[in-house]
């Protein structure tokens, strides 16, 4: 069960590559985390945990329900088109994604011991997540696909505490989510700044500042 | 008891900026308030420093000496530019630059952002520290566009941006720590003082590679280059008391992260490790800062290099390791606070009187303001280290730390940008500090408030200098007793 959702996972992180227009993005960045809500749910089944019920329930609500709400609010009220302007075409993402998760599999292979494949499967799926992030705030010009880069780093580290030593300290965990979500927010509220400023999203053009 | 009036004062302050309308008012509560806090961190200093005991209650606060040190510069600092707020904010709003409301707001971000900063330092849990350095980013990123403008603005975004990026490595750093942790066998926990007597068992290749993503997360927050670009940007756009927050302590607040993770790697794997890498870093932001400097226009971007400069100094200084020049870089820490504020405020009022910030065109800055010209001056002397000030102090005891415990290649290179980055200063600001008035200038009188606050920092710079020439060999010993803990 837990594989299936994993792979699952690691499909909408390659959707990720291949989108061109937000919608689809943000689409996808809400069924990654519906996926992340089912493992940790299944976990929190397994270990009999209220602390890992509570942190499920609130995993759906943040990024389930509230971020992808927020952005989908910011797209229409600043009436912006939902390209996501890409640098790098969406055939040699591909190519990148494929490499990246190379990557990630040499690396995840490399820190555990290479008995246990479940963990190294996780664990490479999670750096695989990091990852794409990364790749998608740099090689895409709209402000609003760096924040899902960003909200996407964000979910390969859970996925990572998950994996390594079964999520973090409980109020841990809570403050982090709490943090993800204002730091949304404020990105959000600067999206609309620069929009209004600039009449753009395109972070490549702002270029004022130098040297 | 000391360090709940410090988180609590300014959570406090922040709630009366939605009570008190009258700007004046909110100014002069928030002087006060941070002179207690002042207060309360200079007792808790005295109370670590004197008794060599640790403060914890509850496994959430946990402090030592270095701790509270950083707390101390946190509440010096903010003290300071809460006096030199008054001034500036009152200008501001008379000339219409901001609107009342906006003043306000000010201040409710302003107090905040310092409630963050102090509790970086005083928290125990490492996952919590991690959520305090990313909210001191989101609340500044809010100082740094304040003024709304279009350059702000994008120094804003590319200072959360940036931010937010490296502080993710940063957090994927605690993570594999934790998974260091748990791996050994261990009970789940993110606690320092848990992790620091276990260090030693911990695997070593799992440390290495989580200290390499700590390193790079916080590095990026602490102004280490390669991963400085946000600095410039963000530190010439900001409000300029907030720049010297940014500049004095912020960077600070980082770079304690990165010590405190350090300390886990220097009894895990061995000091060799650490010490590469903070040299490897420091001497990476000195190289690309000192270069920077010398092409430099832009004022206030001159300043941001600077401080690039002198983490990369602290950097090293920690990274040679010896106690003298452990001690040299803890006392830069302090005396970098208080001198990048001096001078940042000095800019702060000469941007306001001339209106740019291109140094080519400021001219005769001592003729239009003799008070603000003059402490400028000295401050130029300090910063660059010059000599009965009290960078050169510091200076001084991490280069013969360096000499002493044989890193000569380091020593050298440091001596050469700090003499390229001296002559920089000298010309950049012999230029505007001296000559004829621009002839449309009308020379105004200072406020009092901002005399006070420059009087205050120039006395902090002198006295320490002068003060440890006599007595740095009876503080050796918290230097050795902070990485052997």
């Amino acid at each position: 069960m837990q594989a299936i959702i994993l792979f699952g996972v690691l499909v909408l992180t390659y959707l990720m590559f291949v989108a061109k227009r937000m919608p689809v993005l943000i689409r996808s960045f809400r069924c990654q985390s519906f996926f992340l809500f089912l493992v940790t749910s299944i976990m929190a089944f397994d270990e009999h945990q209220l602390d890992l019920y509570i942190v499920a329930a609130l995993l759906f609500v943040i990024k389930v329900l509230l971020i992808p709400y927020l952005l989908y609010r910011i797209m229409k009220k600043m009436r912006v088109s939902g390209d996501i302007g890409l640098f790098v075409n969406v055939q040699l993402s591909l190519l990148c994604a494929l490499g990246l998760a190379y990557l990630a599999w040499i690396f995840s292979a490399r820190l555990v011991a290479p008995s246990s494949q479940a963990q190294i499967s996780i664990l490479t799926i999670a750096f695989f997540a990091v990852l794409a992030g990364l790749f998608l705030m740099i090689s895409r010009m709209s402000a609003l696909a760096q924040i899902i880069g960003l909200l996407v780093m964000e979910n390969g580290l859970f996925l990572l505490a998950c994996a390594v030593s079964g999520g973090m300290p409980f109020f841990v965990e809570i403050a982090i989510f709490f943090d993800v979500f204002v730091s949304v927010v404020i990105m959000g509220f600067f999206v609309y700044r620069i929009n209004k400023l600039f009449t753009h999203i395109d972070v490549n053009k702002l270029s004022n500042l130098k040297g | 008891m000391q360090i709940f009036f410090i988180l609590g004062i300014p959570l406090l302050l922040s709630l009366a900026t939605l009570l008190i309308r009258r700007q004046k008012i909110l100014g002069i509560i928030n002087c006060i308030g941070y002179l207690l806090v002042l207060f309360c961190g200079a007792t808790l200093l005295g109370k670590t420093f004197l008794s060599k005991s640790t403060i914890s209650f509850f496994n959430f606060i946990y402090m030592d000496t270095l701790s509270t040190f950083f707390i101390f510069v946190t509440s010096i600092v903010s003290f300071v530019v809460a006096l030199y707020s008054i001034g500036y904010i009152k200008k501001d709003v008379e000339q219409g630059v901001i609107s009342r409301r906006k003043a306000r707001i000010y201040y409710l971000l302003f107090n905040l952002f310092c409630c963050s900063m102090f509790l970086v330092p005083a928290v125990n849990n490492l996952g919590i520290l991690w959520v305090a350095v990313e909210m001191t980013t989101l609340i500044s990123a809010f100082l740094v566009g304040f003024y709304n403008t279009k350059k702000s603005v994008e120094a804003a975004w590319k200072y959360i941006i940036i931010c937010s990026v490296g502080i993710i490595f940063a957090l994927l750093g605690t993570i594999l720590f934790s998974y260091a942790f748990s791996i050994s066998g261990l009970e789940k926990s993110l606690n320092w003082s848990s992790m620091v007597p276990v260090a030693h068992i911990l695997d070593k290749n799992i440390l290495k590679i989580a200290f390499i993503f700590i390193l790079v997360g916080y590095g990026t927050k602490a102004g280490l280059a390669p991963m400085h670009t946000w600095l410039p940007d963000a530190h010439s756009q900001a409000i300029a008391p907030i720049s010297a927050l940014l500049s004095g302590v912020l960077l600070k607040t980082a770079i304690y992260a990165i010590l405190r993770f350090g300390i886990i790697i220097i009894h895990g794997v061995g000091f060799g490790y650490f010490s590469n890498l903070m040299i490897l870093f420091g001497a990476i932001s000195l190289i690309i800062s000192s270069g920077f400097i010398l092409v430099q226009k832009d004022l206030k971007r001159l300043l941001a290099y600077s401080s690039i400069e002198h983490i990369g100094i602290i950097a090293i200084g920690f990274g040679i390791g010896a106690p003298l020049a452990i001690m040299g870089a803890l006392l830069h820490v302090f005396n970098h606070a208080i001198t990048k504020s001096l001078m940042f405020f000095g800019a702060g009022n000469i941007v306001s009187v001339y209106k740019k910030h291109n140094m080519n065109a400021i001219r005769g800055v001592i003729k239009a303001m003799p008070f603000t010209g003059v402490t400028v001056l000295l401050g130029v002397f300090a910063i660059t280290g010059f000599c009965p000030f009290s960078l050169f102090i510091s200076e001084l005891m991490i280069l013969t730390g360096a000499f002493t415990s044989g890193s000569y290649l380091v020593a050298g290179l440091l001596l050469l940008s700090l003499a390229i980055i001296f002559g920089a200063f000298i010309y950049h600001f012999g230029k505007m500090l001296f000559g004829n008035l621009p002839k449309e200038m009308i020379v105004t009188k200072e406020p009092l408030s901002g005399k006070f606050v420059f009087s205050f920092l120039l006395f902090l710079i002198l006295i320490p200098g002068i003060g440890l020439i006599f007595i740095n060999k009876d503080l050796l010993w918290i230097a050795q007793n902070l990485f052997q803990r």
